[in-house]
């Protein structure tokens, strides 16, 4: 009897604690849930033609090594974009690639982005790494674009390299009274690596801030941007639609302390200036669905038109001088302290753009100008695109410059150029 | 006598005038009504969708896009475009009458307008990220049949894409079968038609194709075909600038 009452008793304590280890060890086998990996790009073939300016001393800096000089050159490169994204819940990583093929030689791809994200929830996002900025509200010009690479007017929609940061945004909607919606942005700017190529100074890192808010109907932006040795900058932009149709954007920027650089006696001087940068825009579409997009932008730091002669006479007589290092020292201060894409004070830039064209399905034409108020001189550029199948687009892009010899696109080192780009999506 | 007589005519036309502006009165009441039901029935509150557009051009070709769309509330509506490659990852975003395009290129959203059209062909912005028809508009009742109700929608404000707009409603069902849009000057702009009544499940019953045409586009013709619509509570943050690049995470 008291055999089979042990027994019970084992059994039971065996039991008991077998069901609670079930119940704290089993479970549930849950759905693979699915981290999205896709990738995406664009390969662009391009062939160009250009009409060469002999007489421009950007021509003969650029050249200088060349010895038959020709009216004409060839340009034919493959440019390959390659964009991946990772995302698994909050959790997010990124990458733009950019690929130049030329002539037969090692690649060198470049990461125009590359960074992880984490988004802790709708109104709370931070990343870190490679990532490319876009502040202000002009099309082609963005002189509120603190943390932005700088923009090529000619192709403002050009994919363009990143910088290195941390990035921290909050973002909350409002579903009362006149602000809808307002964000705060942080972002920590770290220097590129330049000591041994690992290392930068730590008491160098820049910072830059921004404020958004969806304010009856307008949305508003302030800005700041720090960093030491460089200049302090503020800004504020606005965009609107004053109409279904009509819409106005503005951008306007302080900077203290900004390097200006000037040529005087054929040698680069630094100033110190304070002043203010702003830009007027204007996006109308009309009942034929022509898109005009009109700018006025005003570069506190830009040459005036004898300031500009100046830079062009000392170009020219370092080209004259034929000697090496004269000749050197020239071309390095063109291609970096006077490498800007908007060199001078005052730019008015001007495109039409008309979709399908005399009902011909699938093109699109537009024309642009930028016109250098200071100078006079303009450039002008018709472009027709075509998209006759799904993720092929062909564009045919002449660029036409006009000025006399000393002013800014009059001097360009090309007169002329045509290119064809054949644009192939996946 | 003369005095009676004038005196009677006078007490007549106010009493017609003070029937005819009841009469409209009720007939715009009755027509709101009418317009936010067919509202309801069209769109539920807050929900996720995915849509496939065509545009058909004369010639025959054709060409497609995918879009998945959230919208919320009367007046927020944002757009990813799913495919084709050309396009993928072009985000729009909707806030009443505020609109923006953000390019992955570009990396930020530039305001559009609801006349635009970003994927071109007959349909423009504001019918592909369309609002609550009785947000944008004041319905009256035109007229109606033993099947129909034929309202006369007139635009709120100025900023809309259409100044006016005659829609047909199924009585039986409360469900818009067509809309015809007009601008200012009266002159027809477009044609939609509301098709295949489908059953998405979630107790949502709508049309799943809208065609539409246009005098202006001779031989054009778009479609949008609804695929999938379902309830989807999500927060304000959504419809927002900052969100727009990160609409791919609600898919």
């Amino acid at each position: 009897m008291r055999l089979i009452k042990n027994i019970l008793l084992v059994a039971l304590f065996t039991n008991a604690f077998t069901s609670g280890f079930s119940q704290e060890y089993d479970f549930d086998i849950p759905e693979e849930e699915e981290a999205k990996i896709e990738f995406n790009g664009n390969l662009d073939a391009k062939l160009g033609i250009l009409q060469t300016r002999k007489s421009s001393p950007f021509f003969g800096l650029q050249f200088y090594d060349v010895s038959e000089k020709s009216d004409y050159l060839s340009q034919n490169r493959l440019d390959f974009y390659l964009n991946g994204e990772y995302r698994y819940k909050k959790v997010g990583f990124f990458m733009k690639t950019f690929t130049q093929y030329a002539k037969e030689e090692s690649l060198s791809p470049s990461f125009f982005e590359l960074y992880g994200s984490l988004n802790l929830s709708p109104r709370l996002s931070m990343s870190i790494g490679k990532r490319r900025f876009n502040w202000g509200k002009g099309y082609a010009f963005n002189p509120v674009g603190y943390v932005n690479a700088e923009k090529d007017p000619e192709n403002p929609d050009l994919a363009l390299a990143g910088k290195t940061s941390v990035y921290i945004n909050y973002n909350k909607s409002l579903t009362s009274g006149s602000l809808q919606n307002f964000s705060v942005a942080a972002i920590l700017l770290p220097l590129e690596a330049e000591i041994n190529q690992k290392f930068a100074s730590a008491d160098e890192i820049g910072a830059a801030f921004k404020l958004y808010f969806l304010l009856k109907n307008i949305d508003l932006d302030f800005m700041a941007a720090f960093r030491k040795n460089e200049p302090q900058r503020f800004g504020m932009d606005f965009s609107a639609n004053l109409r279904e149709n009509v819409e106005i954007h503005s951008e306007i920027g302080y900077a203290h302390g900004e390097n200006k650089y000037l040529i005087v006696d054929d040698l680069v001087l630094q100033q110190k200036i304070d002043g203010v940068s702003f830009l007027l825009g204007l996006r109308y579409l009309n009942r034929f669905n022509t898109t005009l997009i009109v700018e006025y932008y005003h570069n506190n730091k830009g040459l005036s038109k004898n300031e500009f002669t100046s830079y062009v006479d000392y170009l020219q007589s370092s080209l004259d001088s034929n000697i090496p290092a004269i000749i050197n020292s020239a071309v390095f201060n063109m291609s970096t302290t006077f490498r800007s894409k908007t060199l001078m004070r005052d730019y008015l830039y001007m495109k039409i753009i008309q979709p399908e064209p005399f009902s011909w399905l699938y093109s699109s034409i537009s024309m642009f100008t930028i016109y250098n108020l200071a100078d006079n001189s303009l450039l002008f550029s018709p472009q027709l695109s075509y998209k006759p199948f799904t993720n092929f687009e062909v564009l045919l892009w002449p660029v036409f410059f006009f000025g006399d010899n000393h002013t800014e696109y009059g001097s360009k080192q090309f007169k002329r150029k045509v290119e064809i780009w054949m644009r192939f999506y996946f | 006598m003369n005095k009676n007589r004038l005196f009677l005519i006078l007490i007549f036309l106010f009493v017609s005038y003070v029937i005819w502006a009841q009469e409209g009165t009720t007939n715009m009441t009755e027509g709101n009504k009418i317009l936010k039901i067919a509202d309801e029935n069209l769109m539920p509150v807050s929900f996720e969708s995915y849509r496939k557009l065509i545009n058909e051009e004369p010639d025959g070709s054709k060409k497609e896009f995918i879009f998945y769309t959230v919208k919320k509330g009367k007046d927020k509506v944002a757009m990813l475009y799913v495919s084709p490659a050309s396009e993928k990852g072009r985000a729009t975003l909707r806030l009443g009458d505020n609109m923006w395009l953000y390019i992955p290129n570009v990396g930020r959203p530039i305001r559009i307008t609801s006349m635009q059209s970003v994927i071109g062909g007959v349909f423009n912005n504001a019918d592909i990220m369309r609002l609550d028809y009785s947000f944008e508009y004041e319905a009256t009742i035109l007229d109606q049949t033993p099947s129909e109700y034929i309202l006369d929608l007139k635009a709120r404000t100025q900023i809309v894409a259409y100044d006016k707009l005659k829609m047909w409603v199924d009585k039986k069902n409360i469900m818009v079968t067509k809309v015809e849009c007009y601008a200012a000057s009266g002159t027809l702009i477009k044609t939609l038609e509301f098709k295949n009544v489908k059953n998405f499940g979630d107790e949502i019953m709508r049309p799943a194709v809208i065609e539409t045409s246009s005098p202006l586009y001779k031989g054009y013709r778009s479609l949008m075909i609804y695929s999938s619509m379902k309830h989807r509570k999500l927060p304000d943050e959504v419809f927002t600038l900052e969100y727009l690049s990160r609409l791919g995470e609600l898919r």
